[in-house]
């Protein structure tokens, strides 16, 4: 059975499961192992190296590589979940080779999601952060709770029509910052500064940094670098958009009021 | 009763983080109970060290060791189990209000937010590979456990 897989078709193979991987938000580490694994499983020796923008596949003394560019992408562990389970059904043998190369497109194609219901509420849940718990006012993280849900809303939809990268936290972050600021002059709320911390929780890229740090222990010095800097601009996008969003709110009140 | 305020609030922050980021359902309990527990472990050692470092680098070893267990029961990729419950320890806050400061041309307060931020992304990626190291060790011990469990279901 494993003569009868050529070199092309396991690199092509191997290459579509390293960027499926990076671009759901894998570590480098991880992604590299699995392919090496399936090579091994396959009679192959590759040989893979990932950074997180390029992915590089070869047989071991040949001259072949193949190169696969990716962009950084959000989170979706359940691809990298499906790829797991489904890599390791290949390495245990349960599978072969051609059921393995139908799976792997099936899941490159397929939109795993959950419902949009579900996801309101999970970016409702994130947005009362347990780190303000008896610092804010329990109405303020009630509050937070729908600005947060309106501000991640607002942040994919902008992630969805709006190409140029970065825009789309910002936007988050300008609507969050506006909301709470607004909340806080209508004196519904006590603190806009708690509102606005606790109801970014969904946006703000915590996870990448403390990601990055882990990918630099681990010795992948570029990938860890390349998401050390892209969280610290999103950071500085929603930054920024929050500055914009209470600057206009405290504009239009003046405006109003005055 | 603060202690099981924090326990449940930090339980519904890890499984909204799982919701957004698509965790597959059979880990996502798993992934609750690990981020609760070191959101727990964080707010004990706070109440004894109110440094930066210290409560951290513990949650993390917490979350490492947990996180690797669940990942060998329920046979996923630990960083499906770390993802979701790191989303209440990590300084994505301070990271905003440090480029806020920066938005606003506050030099001394940039610094000392980014400072901050920096300083807990190292201790919880520190506490990450002790845990790893810990794990490691006690791996064996934990599959044979597994197996016994097995053969006495069947």
């Amino acid at each position: 059975m494993s003569n009868s897989i050529s070199e092309d078709e396991l690199i092509a193979v191997c290459g579509k499961i390293g960027k499926i991987l990076l671009t759901s938000g894998a570590e480098t580490a991880r992604v590299e192992s699995t392919v090496e694994y399936i090579g091994r499983a396959a009679h192959f020796e590759i040989t893979c190296h990932a950074t997180i923008t390029a992915l590089f596949v070869g047989v071991k003394n040949q001259t072949k590589t193949h190169l696969v560019k990716a962009r950084l992408g959000d989170f979706n562990l359940q691809k990298v979940d499906e790829i797991n389970t489904t890599s390791r059904k290949f390495v245990t043998g349960k599978i072969d080779f051609t059921t393995l190369e139908e799976k792997i497109d099936q899941i490159d194609r397929k939109v795993i999601d959950f419902n949009w219901p579900l996801k309101i509420l999970g970016a409702g849940m994130v947005s009362v952060a347990p780190m303000l718990l008896f610092k804010a006012t329990w109405a303020d993280l009630s509050l937070a709770f729908f600005v947060g849900i309106i501000g991640y809303l607002i942040a994919v939809w902008a992630g969805k029509h709006i190409m140029t990268p970065y825009v789309a936290a910002g936007c988050g972050g300008f609507i969050i910052g506006f909301l709470a600021a607004l909340l806080e002059t209508l004196s519904i709320a006590t603190s806009a500064g708690n509102i606005i911390v606790s109801a970014l929780m969904p946006l703000v890229p915590g996870v990448a940094i403390t990601n990055s740090f882990r990918e630099i222990i681990d010795r992948n010095t570029i990938s860890g670098l390349v998401r050390a800097v892209d969280a610290i601009i999103i950071a500085g996008s929603i930054g920024a958009g929050v500055v914009i969003g209470m600057s206009l709110c405290s504009m239009i009140t003046g405006i109003i009021g005055g | 009763m603060d202690v099981l305020i924090e326990f449940i609030v930090s339980f519904a922050s890890s499984v909204g983080f799982g919701l957004i980021t698509n965790v597959p359902r059979r880990s996502l309990p798993a992934a609750g109970i690990t981020g609760s527990v070191a959101w727990v472990a964080y707010y004990l050692v706070l109440q004894v060290n109110h440094g930066l470092i210290l409560p951290n680098f513990t949650a993390a070893i917490v979350i490492g060791i947990l996180g690797n267990i669940s990942a060998v029961l329920f046979r996923v990729p630990v960083n499906i189990i770390y993802v979701p419950s790191l989303v209440s320890l990590v300084p994505g806050g301070i990271m905003y209000l440090g480029m806020r400061s920066f938005t606003l041309g506050k030099e001394s307060s940039t610094s000392q937010y980014m400072f901050n931020s920096l300083t807990i992304a190292i201790s919880l990626a520190v506490g990450f590979v002790v845990a790893e190291v810990v794990f490691y060790r006690i791996k064996p011990l934990l599959t044979r456990l597994i197996n016994h469990a097995k053969k006495f279901e069947s």
